[in-house]
């Protein structure tokens, strides 16, 4: 600190800054760590040219499937221009897991006023997993550039009310 | 603040930040995969690889135009891919990796026999993968197609259609026809067919078989979800539109 | 006291000083960068209207699909790659000529690269043939003279980085131990951060765009490609910003009639600015899968850390401001507000930019949380925000710097104040109508980069909600781009106006305590670009080496 001069005001004002970053940091390390609250980040390759035919992404297996614990699976493929099963029916107030793979280029999915929010990038599979706090039909849109058609690309998510 | 000072800072910074990675990126592994139900065979087996894409592009035309009059291709869809007649379709212009596509789920058994394209399946079982390449190289070759002889389109009725064309329908969930198919009709990467030219007939003949699910080689049902969603007026209208294209 | 007609005229050539041989350079350098930025900034500007209108649905007869997004793209390339890296390169030459008196290694080597660079990309752009928007991402792929004409482009600005670094090691090595002007720290600061940050997009185009964009690679790794944009996406805004705040720094608090309230601030700001901008692209890729979370959270702190020399900067630049207004008499706590002379378009644009970086900045930092982004990604929050701080906050002082420049070396009077003064508020005023709207229509759910919104029919509540909206962009729309050509139109006018400017030197603002003597930290490259090298190998090094080892499966290239 001795060679620069700081001005009295300029010090203060350095301590806000720092208060405003501890303030900053403790909330999202708080709902890191302690709520487990992170965007989607599964890191999985995958075939896209190859989903089709056979495994997770194969048509017979796409859409909305109970699990033992009562929470759902979602099972979709974006492809220009849709994301299939177009319309898929979830309950509120319960956890539901996207999982998304790429048939193309490069989409995105997010249904709005929601944190069901992810890129889909061809060659890795993207996993969501999130609740629907109220029930009702919604978009479930593409959000990223995939080409003249993107415009149109969304389908329908149907929130049924309470835990089924 | 001295060098020191800020560069130890720095460094405390960078440890920390070292630390914290290690331990969230252990925290998030989460479990891979999902189980999968033994489920229906695939709507086609063609996977455009860039070993597939590959393998089409290096088909020979020129072994493929042989191919063609060994195997008597012209009599229906004519010397120049332009069919004799509206019964069948004009090949003339048509993408390489569609053609291919084609050939390959009609001898795999996933387009099916109609009463036209009969000869078709015992046709494609006669032809190697490498002879597929060739003839798809061969009508890819050619300008998109004229309308054949005595075959006619109505342009008002094409007009009619071109919103949805341009612009699709959201409320039905119908993306706008040259999204994919492109403005000039061409088809696009990688197995958007061309549909310029393309005999009307022939046009709402494919409509319907996606619309009612005799044809079922598209992947993910696009096609068939498209054509379920579209009514027989509009269709009509459409293989109007796209009839014309070629018309001078 | 009286003058004689000889000392007024000494006077008046002693402000209008011959420029030496180097300045010279520096001056015509600077013009030409700069006369090339402003042409992009009039081409790309009617652009955006014309999206703004296509968009809204209420004139549907220019509604198409394919023009809005060759539209976009061009706009895109014009305001964010060709605008912002010729003004700068413009404005860092004269500066270099003028603070520290060098003459650069290279000089029109840069100005010809990247002009080249930028004509071969805009033939495909605006043809329809690049129609991928300015951040292409893969694996749609343009024609490959696209991808070619922008790593020349950005080729061309090394040579312009290589210029500065020289000019400012050779000045040290003449003035051992003394303090860099202040300016020409700043400059070369931003040039080591183009550097830097440059390099991962090069990466992507050398490696990847380009074998595929030729047919020499049959497929590509969207993962990889991502990433590496990403190394760039974040710093290029710093890029941009740092010779606005350069302007903040040397131009609006001597204009303004004060002083500048710390040099070692500005320069404490500069390197904080560097090195915690290029290690935090993850912010980018928040909701990607390919990247784990833990890397996600640790570019999330730097994020944070970066809003750090904007708090600093704005408290700099406040108090320098407060200063030139107590100086002119204003009184109490808020009466140097009033006191500033609002007149004078430099203490304009500096008022407004900061009102803007204000809104826009707290923006960025909820941008900067990791979970809030899950809710406004690639929605158009994430559009109104960076219009809001780089066409706002960013380019509104690019105005202010040009209207300072032209008349210094052209040598003619600026062709009418009183026109840059409406100009700036029109396109304050328009900013704000453009993108308060734009991050509401966020809010509610709109995706970027769609043309058109009836086709959510489906989903009717979704195109109420958002028309209101949509109606006001386009009246903030036209609100920027009349003020854009206007400020176009002045700088034409100045550049052939018979009018004489009565004072050309070229003198940047002081400060209170002009220091003697510096910590090495803040008067030289090499300390900041080992930091930069390790801090870089932290966050980036795994996360790109992890690509050569997954088993992926890469794509193969689409169109679009």
């Amino acid at each position: 600190m001795s060679m620069i001069h700081i001005d009295p005001m300029e010090k203060r004002w350095l301590w806000a800054i720092g208060g405003m970053l501890a303030v900053f940091w403790g909330v999202q390390i708080y709902f890191a760590a302690a709520e487990n609250m992170h965007p989607p980040s599964n890191v999985e390759a995958t075939n896209s040219a190859k989903l089709h035919l056979e495994g997770e992404f194969a048509e017979s297996n796409l859409g909305v499937k109970k699990q033992a614990d009562g929470s759902y699976l979602v099972t979709m493929v974006a492809a220009r221009y849709g994301f299939y099963p177009q319309e898929i029916e979830v309950p509120a107030h319960t956890p539901v897991k996207f999982r998304i793979a790429s048939f193309d280029v490069l989409h995105g999915v997010h249904v709005p006023f929601s944190n069901m929010n992810t890129m889909v990038v061809p060659g890795y599979v993207s996993e969501v997993t999130t609740q629907f706090q109220s029930p009702g039909s919604f978009p479930m849109i593409c959000n990223e550039y995939c080409g003249l058609g993107h415009d149109y690309m969304y389908s329908k998510i149907h929130v049924t009310a309470g835990k089924s | 603040m001295n060098n020191t000072t800020i560069r130890t800072v720095v460094a405390m910074a960078g440890f920390t930040a070292l630390m914290m990675t290690q331990v969230m990126t252990q925290a998030m592994a989460s479990e891979h995969g999902a189980a999968v139900a033994a489920g229906k065979a695939p709507s086609t087996n063609v996977a455009w690889t860039a070993d597939m894409v590959r393998f089409v592009a290096n088909g020979d035309k020129d072994r493929g135009a042989k191919l063609s009059q060994d195997m008597f291709c012209a009599s229906c869809h004519g010397n120049a891919g332009i069919a004799p007649s509206a019964n069948w379709p004009s090949m003339a212009g048509q993408r390489a990796e569609y053609t291919f596509k084609m050939l390959k789920d009609y001898k795999d058994g996933k387009r099916m026999a109609t009463n036209t394209s009969d000869p078709m399946v015992a046709l494609s079982k006669m032809m190697s993968e490498h002879d597929m390449a060739d003839l798809a190289q061969f009508y890819a070759s050619f300008d998109l197609p004229a309308l054949p002889k005595g075959v006619s389109f109505d342009a008002a009725q094409g007009e009619k259609v071109k919103p949805i064309i341009a612009r699709g329908d959201g409320k039905r969930l119908v993306a706008p026809c040259q999204s994919c198919h492109s403005s000039d009709g061409s088809g696009a990467a990688t197995d958007s067919p061309a549909l310029a030219g393309q005999t009307p007939d022939y046009f709402v003949k494919t409509m319907q078989e996606y619309k009612n699910g005799t044809r079922h080689n598209d992947v993910y049902a696009r096609m068939r979800l498209i054509a379920q969603a579209l009514t027989d007026e509009e269709i009509v209208q459409m293989a109007q539109y796209y009839a014309g294209m070629t018309a001078k | 006291m009286s003058i004689t007609a000889e000392h007024a005229a000494g006077l008046a050539a002693s402000n209008r000083p011959t420029a030496t041989a180097v300045q010279a350079i520096g001056n015509k350098l600077g013009l030409w960068n700069m006369w090339v930025a402003f042409a992009a900034l009039a081409l790309g500007l009617p652009m955006g209207l014309f999206q703004a209108a296509e968009r809204s649905g209420f004139f549907p007869g220019i509604e198409n699909t394919a023009v809005y997004f060759a539209s976009t793209s061009t706009h895109g390339v014009l305001l964010a790659f060709v605008l912002t890296t010729f003004f700068t390169m413009g404005w860092g030459y004269h500066a270099m000529a003028h603070s520290v008196n060098k003459k650069p290694f290279f000089g029109w080597t840069s100005f010809w690269v990247s002009l080249i660079g930028t004509v071969m990309a805009a033939i495909p752009l605006l043809t329809g043939y690049a129609s991928v928007l300015y951040t292409f991402y893969p694996p749609e792929m343009a024609h490959p003279a696209f991808y070619l004409g922008a790593t020349l482009l950005v080729v061309g600005s090394w040579f312009w980085v290589a210029d500065m670094i020289i000019g400012f090691v050779q000045w040290k090595k003449e003035n051992p131990g003394k303090p860099v002007p202040v300016i020409m720290f700043m400059f070369t600061m931003t040039a080591l951060l183009w550097g830097w940050t440059s390099l991962g997009v090069a990466s992507e185009a050398v490696f990847q765009l380009l074998p595929v964009a030729f047919g020499l690679s049959p497929t590509i790794d969207v993962g990889l490609a991502r990433t590496l944009f990403s190394w760039t996406l974040h710093a290029i805004v710093y890029f941009w910003l740092m010779p606005a705040y350069i302007a903040m720094y040397m131009i609006v608090p001597k204009e303004a009639g004060g002083k500048l309230f710390s040099d070692e601030f500005a320069r404490i700001a500069f390197v904080l600015l560097f090195i915690f901008s290029v290690p935090i692209g993850f912010h980018h890729l928040y909701v990607d899968p390919m990247q784990a979370a833990g890397w996600k959270l640790l570019h999330m702190f730097g994020t944070f850390m970066v809003s750090v020399p904007t708090f600093l900067t704005g408290f700099t630049v406040l108090a320098s401001m407060e200063i030139a207004g107590r100086l002119r008499g204003g009184k109490g706590l808020f009466g140097w507000i009033s006191a500033l002379d609002w007149s004078n378009p430099f203490v304009l644009a500096g008022g407004l930019s900061l009102l803007m970086l204000t809104v826009g900045g707290w923006g960025g930092v909820l941008n900067a949380s990791y979970t809030w982004d899950t809710t406004v990604h690639n929605t158009q929050w994430i559009t109104g925000h960076f219009h809001l701080i780089f066409g706002g906050t960013t380019v509104i002082m690019y105005l202010a710097a040009a209207y300072w420049l032209w008349p210094k070396i052209t040598g003619n009077q600026l062709f009418s104040r009183k026109m840059a003064v409406s100009q700036l508020w029109m396109y304050f005023v328009g900013m704000v109508i453009l993108t308060l709207p734009w991050h509401m229509l966020g809010v509610y759910g709109q995706p970027r980069r769609v043309s058109t919104t009836d086709q959510y029919a489906a989903f009717p509540e979704f195109a109420q909600m958002w028309g209101l909206y949509e109606a006001l962009m386009v009246v903030g729309a036209v609100l920027v781009v009349i003020s854009g050509l206007m400020f176009v139109y002045n700088l034409l006018m100045t550049h052939f106006n018979k009018v004489q400017e009565a004072d050309t030197r070229v003198i940047y603002a002081s400060a209170i305590h002009e220091p003697m003597r510096l910590p090495g930290v803040l008067n030289s490259l090499a300390f900041w670009n080992w930091a930069m090298l390790a801090y870089m190998i932290l966050s980036y090094g795994y996360p790109i080496v992890q690509f050569f080892f997954l088993e992926g499966h890469h794509t193969i290239p689409w169109g679009v």
